[in-house]
């Protein structure tokens, strides 16, 4: 229970912060004016804090329920993790500080922030799990880092091709081969599937041994679990129309 | 430096600027709940602006506060893999609390809170804000535990060379997290109040037109930073019979108590030096006392002159020492943090982990890059978002972004489909 429990949120963070993540990848390729950029910001803005907990949870999940692969899997993955982190607080900070001086050239630094800060965490995330799946390390990993960024990339215009109208949508569905509401769901449930698929290989390279809290934590755990996702499932409600106009962000 | 410094180094640092964030967070948040429930009561429009323009300063605070908590969480992991590894199974039970229980909807719950305005009905709006609020308090309870155990491990056995839980009830009970948890929480709202305060006295000391909006404001924070005193007094005093007998030598500083303490150790535990650095925690818990004091009187007076009309309106020495009081609750948290947690030193996990050996095999070369990276990082960030803090404080109620128009609204003519 306690692998489903780790599984059940990490999968999570895959596809739901992989989305965001690749949008922020793909930012200038999706938006190409300032105008453009925020409102293919505002496909994400609501989402992009409950995404992220996600991992904050499997965090969590790991110091309670797997405190020794914990250890293993972050001070053995050290400078990678450093610098994921590092990604994630620059991709954030882009996000938080765009709109708070009025300016074309604040924005545009901070939309840098938001594409340089994606494209670490998609690469650290890329490296990690080649360290995992695969076993290796140093400048050769770069090259299955790739592959996973570019699966990030793909998911995230696959997801803002769902959120996202007119010109900026038909940009965002340029891989989907034509755009249209099906066409768009089937595309982003394989990429969901893909990412799922290369987070469950990687999950089974683990030596995942529970620690000895179980029996006291995965009952909390799975009585909240239909509480956590309810209160995710209320803001995918509230925010399930397509963008039509900045937000907050 | 050693490595295991430079990662001593690089948790304090970390730590002491997450919980620079925080402390204002949770004070901020419990304000902007009160404001935003007087306005969704009343309908007022003064109250409904004042929610917006906290609530603003509370969220340019709030993301500083995720980004430096995200490190925290991570580096247990990372450099601290002996501390994880020994204790995980006890601790580690606090922190997955907090992190599925308080933090997880806390995130989810704010953005809804941040991006929903306008969109939701304001009756659930004003319940977002205050499960923010009190999935914050449920957060910082959850860490006090997480702390406590370090400070003073109970509920637990050693079990083949690591800790096991045992008893849950003790860890929760822990008294050094309890009477902790509230001294923080009173700690936090004289932040938030004094913050407050002093923000609505800058604007009365320049003649602001908005009298009405930052006369309530004024006497909200101070109204929440008097009582909080006592509160962070009462507990800060309560927390010397939970205290370790190091930390009180080190705190009386005499030579014999700390030999005392010393000699107590070493019939415990074998030959050793199980000191904390005296300095610090003088030093720490001596700043924090006076500017307590500090803080007691001018909210003390503050709370007589505010309940008279010209005197808030045209005090301007007043108005000047509220504004320069600011900064004094951040040095004060930081000092006290310091007291209690260079006194819990050399222990990781008291009387049963050092520090030394609490930390991963991590080599000298990779804990430089870290510090470095990390230090530059959020040394920028804090000075931009400081700045930003300042800059939006200073334009007041008018200059406010948040929940200025319907959000989704089209704002020209809808693109073509």
């Amino acid at each position: 229970m306690e692998i489903f429990i780790l599984a059940f949120f990490a999968l999570g963070y895959l596809v739901l912060a992989g989305a965001d993540i690749g949008v922020g990848m793909t930012l200038p390729y999706l938006g190409r004016s300032g105008a453009e950029r925020r409102e293919v910001i505002a496909a994400i803005a609501p989402f992009f804090l409950g995404n992220e907990v996600w991992l904050v949870a499997t965090a969590g999940v790991l110091a309670g329920l797997f405190p020794e692969l914990e250890g293993e899997l972050l001070a053995g993955n050290y400078s990678v993790v450093v610098v994921l982190l590092l990604g994630w607080i620059v991709r954030d900070m882009g996000l938080w500080l765009r709109g708070r001086v009025p300016g074309r050239r604040w924005a545009g630094f901070w939309d840098g922030a938001i594409v340089a800060g994606s494209w670490g965490l998609a690469l650290s995330w890329g490296l990690l799990l080649s360290h995992v799946l695969l076993g290796i390390q140093g400048p050769v990993a770069l090259l299955p880092a790739l592959v996973v960024a570019a699966l990030f990339a793909t998911h995230g215009l696959t997801f803002a091709a769902l959120r996202l109208r007119g010109v900026l949508r038909e940009r965002a569905a340029v891989l989907s081969g034509g755009s249209g509401g099906p066409v768009e769901a089937r595309t982003y449930t394989l990429t969901t599937g893909a990412l799922v698929a290369v987070g469950v290989l990687a999950g089974l390279r683990l030596p995942l041994h529970p620690g000895t809290s179980g029996s006291l934590l995965v009952p909390v755990i799975l009585v909240l679990i239909p509480l956590l996702v309810a209160a995710q499932g209320w803001v995918w409600w509230t925010f399930r129309h397509r963008v039509t106009g900045p937000s907050y962000l | 430096m050693e490595t295991v410094d430079l990662a001593r180094l690089q948790f304090a640092l970390t730590a002491g600027a997450h919980f620079l964030f925080v402390a204002l967070t949770l004070g901020l948040a419990t304000l902007v709940a009160v404001v935003q429930t007087r306005a969704t009561l009343t309908g007022s429009p003064v109250h409904m602006r004042m929610t917006r323009f906290w609530g603003q300063l509370y969220i340019i605070n709030y993301a500083m506060g995720i980004v430096t908590g995200l490190v925290m969480e991570f580096q247990l992991g990372l450099s601290w893999s002996g501390l994880t590894e020994y204790a995980g199974n006890v601790f580690g039970s606090a922190l997955a609390i907090e992190a599925l229980v308080a933090f997880f909807i806390e995130s989810t719950f704010l953005g809804l809170w941040i991006f929903g305005w306008n969109k939701l009905n304001r009756w659930a709006h004003l319940a977002l804000i205050w499960i923010v609020t009190l999935t914050a308090y449920a957060s910082a309870f959850w860490i006090m535990i997480a702390n406590g155990f370090l400070q003073n491990p109970v509920g637990h056995v050693v079990d083949g060379g690591t800790l096991r839980l045992v008893d849950f009830g003790a860890m929760v009970a822990n008294p050094a997290a309890q009477v902790a948890f509230w001294h923080v929480m009173g700690g936090a709202m004289i932040t938030g109040g004094f913050f407050m305060a002093g923000v609505s006295a800058y604007h009365l000391r320049k003649r602001t037109a908005e009298q009405d909006f930052f006369r309530k404001s004024l006497r909200l924070g101070i109204g929440v930073a008097l009582p909080a005193t006592f509160v962070t007094a009462t507990f800060g005093g309560i927390s010397f019979d939970t205290m370790q007998p190091t930390k009180i030598a080190a705190w009386v500083g005499s030579a014999e108590r700390l030999a005392e303490a010393q000699a107590e150790m070493v019939a415990r535990l074998g030959p050793g030096d199980y000191l904390p650095p005296v300095e610090w925690v003088r030093g720490g818990g001596l700043t924090m006392v006076i500017l307590l004091v500090v803080m007691l009187l001018v909210a003390a007076a503050s709370c007589v002159l505010m309940a008279f009309r010209p005197v808030v309106r045209g005090f301007r020495l007043w108005h000047w020492l509220l504004t320069a009081m600011i900064p004094v609750p951040f040095v004060t948290v930081i000092a006290g943090w310091i007291f209690r947690e260079m006194g819990r030193q050399p222990w990781a996990v008291y009387g049963l982990l050092k520090t030394a050996d609490a930390m991963s095999s991590v080599t000298e070369t990779q804990m430089r890059f870290s510090i470095i990276a990390f230090a530059s990082v959020f040394s920028v960030l804090i000075l931009i978002n400081y700045w930003l803090l300042a800059r939006h404080a200073r334009r007041g109620p008018d200059a406010v972004a948040l929940g200025d128009r319907p959000i989704d609204t089209p704002s020209a003519p809808a693109l073509s489909f």
